[in-house]
């Protein structure tokens, strides 16, 4: 009987913002047990249809069926009450709550007093989080549970609310590959279950391995819907930009030079060991001017600890061994001193770290290095216009001005302001950890070229990533990380995708570094 | 692929813009400008909104000013210039509040200030033998060191504002009360021992027999505030810290040193409006400034601050101060109870506060 209508048929789906159509007739169909992907850069329409399914618009143009039944969606309830799920690219979990709490907010198991049932609560959350396939304690408060397995709480929470249809936005972004396959493995349970998933990621490689059909968006309008079976990555990537894309790699002609960053035995005793971190010890590596070094290694490995040591915005705590830059002692006590010496920091979450994003571009572009466009405390606004200017066409910042709010840009244009702002320092080691996250294709291979051109120029660069395609494809060097220290280290052409998830993944205790 | 280009094209073509490309030309080409006229509108109006409400409350005042011989008694240069005086106290410390907020922060100890400035102005100049220099100096030095120590222990100890400036609020109360013996000083102006010098009432003058003096310096630290806001790098990094204080950080912005500065700031412009206090009412009680720190924010949000830092304007905290010292004055001009005029100040902060939540939700 189902399988006579698909569960979801999405029919002229069209919808406008303020005469702005960001929505054109889109159609998109998902079977019992399928896994469809979405995809599309930034700004394609992803978000919006997903929206429109998960009745956030009280209003748009065109048919939802599910089961081949008509059916509204104009509030969050309807689309909750039809099994539509959503689990966000920002989790929508309560931080201090336990895990059996989140999992029945606001539908608690009453007992015959009106009182909330612990214990029957405490059951059925283990019930669903088996089905979820993970095994934390239901009493556990999500802060205290790694990325992975919060995404994991949220899988079990839409089971919960009987989700036949579960939209997953971007849910790799933030897994180390390990974490990657237990989703995967989850994700297949469900598919068997007969649940459909919408599937949105940048991860074009994933796609492989767990989708069955892919719908590529473009400005707004259905591009095409093809079997990921008989469908090429190139392919994909050429509906999704609309052209041939060229190498998504480019390859640069930037040669080695001198020493840049150095360091031996380097090590951070932290003043109070935070859990969850993995601090530096006993690192030893250089990073020659015009070099791209890769760091790799799993979520908790300590290459985010790594970079943020060396910024000066690590743990607090005592340094040991040496870290040298251009053969003078580094000073990194602060990020204020780690500017001043050069080095410059793109962080991994751009916008609790990298950007004020209600301030406008020029604000954030300028702000690392404000005396230079300064005399006597006052701005020399017309000389910072012409850097901020500058740097937007140099880093082809797409936005109507630079007065614009960077809240209003795009994850990929947002990238590049805490680009622009960094290099604006004049940096000569560039620190950067996860350069690509939440960004689109087209703005992927923008930065890629950027780093590229970049080490031409003899900046020396220092990449963590957990996306080892990336690393592959830009690094000339890589080393990978367990635990805080340097287990491997391979050149770009000894290095492969498995050998660099050996290393990062072997059990073999660690021996302290020579 | 092929079946793809099917769908894709009619779906343009909505009944609406067909509809309405029959009307006139005319018609039909305001009709598409209209809803970015509209956003445009309503950001002039969010971004000038103390100015807006400003002149909304002046022109009901002038509609609802009492007459006398055929003179609108509100309009009298006398009354506006009385108007600008007794908001010249509040908008002294409104202007420091407003930097504390822009970081971010709150600064609840300014009313407590006031009232130690003003009893340690009159007690110095009494009591001890001051001459005017020495203790407005000696006063407004106090003033910012408090301020600046608990901006240092708001920063180093990662402690709130709100409650480090909650406690400094108990103490500089407290410094008050015993500095003046739990007692007001009234000023006897005069030479000789007992008396304040003759020099002090200046702050009962008036410039050229029109503006007064309080208002004047009031003006100025607006001006001055303005000019610092728009121009310096030091106003950069304010926004940078309200709007995101980790990013700030890792932007190598020097946050303890600015905080320090902050509050220091608001400590100063705190004790400057109690010196002023003690000269308008020629005394200086320890009991002066109370509740002013809650009519300052108010100022501030009417001006439309926002109270989590990042993005506000002094400009707006000046339009905020003047359109609370309309709504009083027109309010008494018109004898309304005092009482009253609580409950419409109250309405007027809501309504303030409303359209800032307008804005953050129109973004």
């Amino acid at each position: 009987m189902a399988s006579a209508a698909p569960l979801l048929e999405m029919r002229g789906i069209a919808k406008s913002f303020g005469g702005v159509r960001a929505l054109r007739g889109v159609d998109f169909t998902l079977a019992h047990g399928e896994v469809h992907a979405l995809l599309g850069e930034n700004g394609a329409g992803k978000s919006t249809l997903i929206n429109v399914l998960s009745g956030v618009f009280p209003d748009y143009e065109g048919g939802v069926e599910i089961d081949g039944r008509p059916v509204e969606f104009h509030q969050p309830g309807q689309a909750q009450a039809h099994g539509v799920a959503t689990i966000h690219q920002e989790l929508d979990l309560v931080p201090d709550m336990s895990v059996a709490e989140n999992l029945f907010l606001g539908r608690e198991p009453r007992d015959r007093l009106r009182l909330v049932d612990r214990r029957r609560m405490h059951r059925e959350a283990k019930a669903l989080l088996e089905r979820a396939g993970v095994t934390v304690d239901t009493g556990r408060s999500i802060r205290s549970l790694r990325v992975g397995e919060r995404q994991l709480v949220e899988i079990a929470k839409a089971l919960g609310l009987e989700a036949r249809i579960i939209i997953m936005d971007e849910p790799t972004s933030a897994l180390a590959d390990v974490e990657v396959e237990q989703l995967f493995r989850v994700v297949r349970d469900l598919r068997g279950q007969g649940v459909g998933v919408i599937y949105i990621s940048h991860r074009l490689e994933e796609l492989e391995q767990i989708a069955d059909r892919a719908t590529v968006l473009r400005d707004g309008s259905l591009v095409g819907t093809v079997d990921i079976a008989g469908t090429s990555r190139r392919e994909i990537i050429g509906m999704m930009v609309g052209q041939p894309l060229q190498d998504l790699f480019p390859k640069g002609e930037a040669t080695a030079g001198e020493d840049l960053l150095v360091l031996e035995d380097f090590t951070l005793a932290p003043r109070r060991p935070r859990p969850g971190r993995a601090e530096p010890r006993g690192v030893t590596l250089r990073v020659r001017r015009g070099e791209i070094v890769g760091l790799a290694g799993l979520m908790g490995s300590g290459r985010t600890e790594l970079l943020e040591t060396l910024f000066g915005s690590g743990s607090p705590g005592t340094v040991e061994g040496t870290a040298a830059l251009e053969g003078r002692p580094l000073d990194a006590s602060s990020a204020r001193r780690a500017l001043a010496a050069g080095i410059g920091f793109v962080p991994e979450d751009r916008k609790d770290l990298g950007l004020v994003l209600g301030a406008s571009i020029s604000s954030n572009v300028t702000l690392a290095a404000l005396q230079a466009f300064a005399r006597g405390g006052l701005m020399r606004r017309q000389q910072a216009n012409r850097a901020v200017d500058q740097s937007m066409s140099e880093l082809s910042i797409k936005a109507p001005g630079r007065g614009t709010a960077v809240s209003a840009l795009s994850g990929g244009n947002q990238q590049k302001v805490v680009f622009a702002k960094q290099l604006l320092t004049r940096p000569k080691l560039l620190l950067l950890d996860e350069p690509t996250r939440g960004v689109d294709v087209g703005a992927k291979a923008e930065i890629y070229r950027l780093l590229n051109s970049l080490a031409e120029e003899g900046l020396g660069i220092l990449v963590a990533s957990s996306e080892l395609p990336e690393l592959l494809g830009v690094c000339d060097r890589i080393l990978v990380l367990r635990a805080g220290v340097v287990v491997a280290e391979m050149t770009a052409a000894e290095a492969t995708q498995e050998r660099l998830l050996e290393a990062a993944t072997s059990s073999e205790p660690i021996k302290e570094a020579a | 692929m092929s079946d793809v280009d099917g769908p894709g094209a009619p779906a343009p073509a909505t009944a609406g813009s067909g509809a309405s490309a029959g009307a006139a030309p005319g018609g039909r080409g305001r009709g598409l400008q209209m809803p970015k006229g509209r956003a445009q509108w309503l950001e002039l109006l969010f971004r000038f909104q103390s100015l807006f409400g400003l002149l909304a409350v002046f022109i009901a005042a002038i509609v609802f000013s009492p007459a006398r011989n055929g003179e609108l008694l509100f309009l009298t240069t006398e009354n506006l210039a009385n108007i600008v005086r007794s908001v010249s106290e509040i908008g002294i410390i409104a202007v420091g509040m407003t930097f504390v907020i822009l970081i971010g922060g709150i600064d609840l100890s300014v009313g407590a200030l006031v009232g130690l400035a003003a009893s340690g102005v009159a007690v110095l100049l009494m009591e001890n033998d001051y001459g005017v220099v020495p203790a407005v100096a000696l006063v407004l030095l106090i003033g910012t060191a408090f301020g600046a120590l608990q901006g240092l222990i708001s920063s180093r100890l990662a402690v709130q504002s709100f409650i480090v400036t909650l406690a400094g609020l108990q103490v500089a109360r407290g410094l008050a009360r015993i500095w003046a013996e739990g007692q007001g000083v009234p000023l006897a102006y005069g030479s000789g021992k007992g008396h304040a010098p003759e020099s002090f009432s200046v702050l009962n003058e008036r410039l050229l027999g029109l503006l007064p003096v309080p208002a004047l310096i009031f003006i100025t630290v607006g001006a001055v505030a303005i000019f610092v806001l728009r121009r310096t790098t030091f106003s950069r990094h304010l926004y940078a810290i309200g709007g995101n204080e980790r990013a700030a950080r890792l932007s190598g912005v020097p946050i303890g040193r600015i905080k320090v500065a902050v509050f220091a700031i608001s400590g100063f412009l705190a004790a400057l409006a109690g010196i002023i206090h003690a000269g308008q009412l020629n005394q200086g009680s320890p009991n002066d400034g109370a509740g002013y720190e809650l009519d300052a924010i108010a100022a501030v949000v009417i001006g439309g601050t926002s109270l989590f830092g990042g993005r506000g304007t002094v400009a707006g905290t000046l339009g905020g101060a003047l359109l609370l010292g309309i709504l009083n004055n027109i309010l008494a001009l018109n004898n309304v109870d005092a009482n009253v005029q609580l409950l419409i100040k109250g309405l007027v902060i809501v309504a303030a506060a409303a359209l800032l939540t307008l804005r953050s939700s129109n973004d």
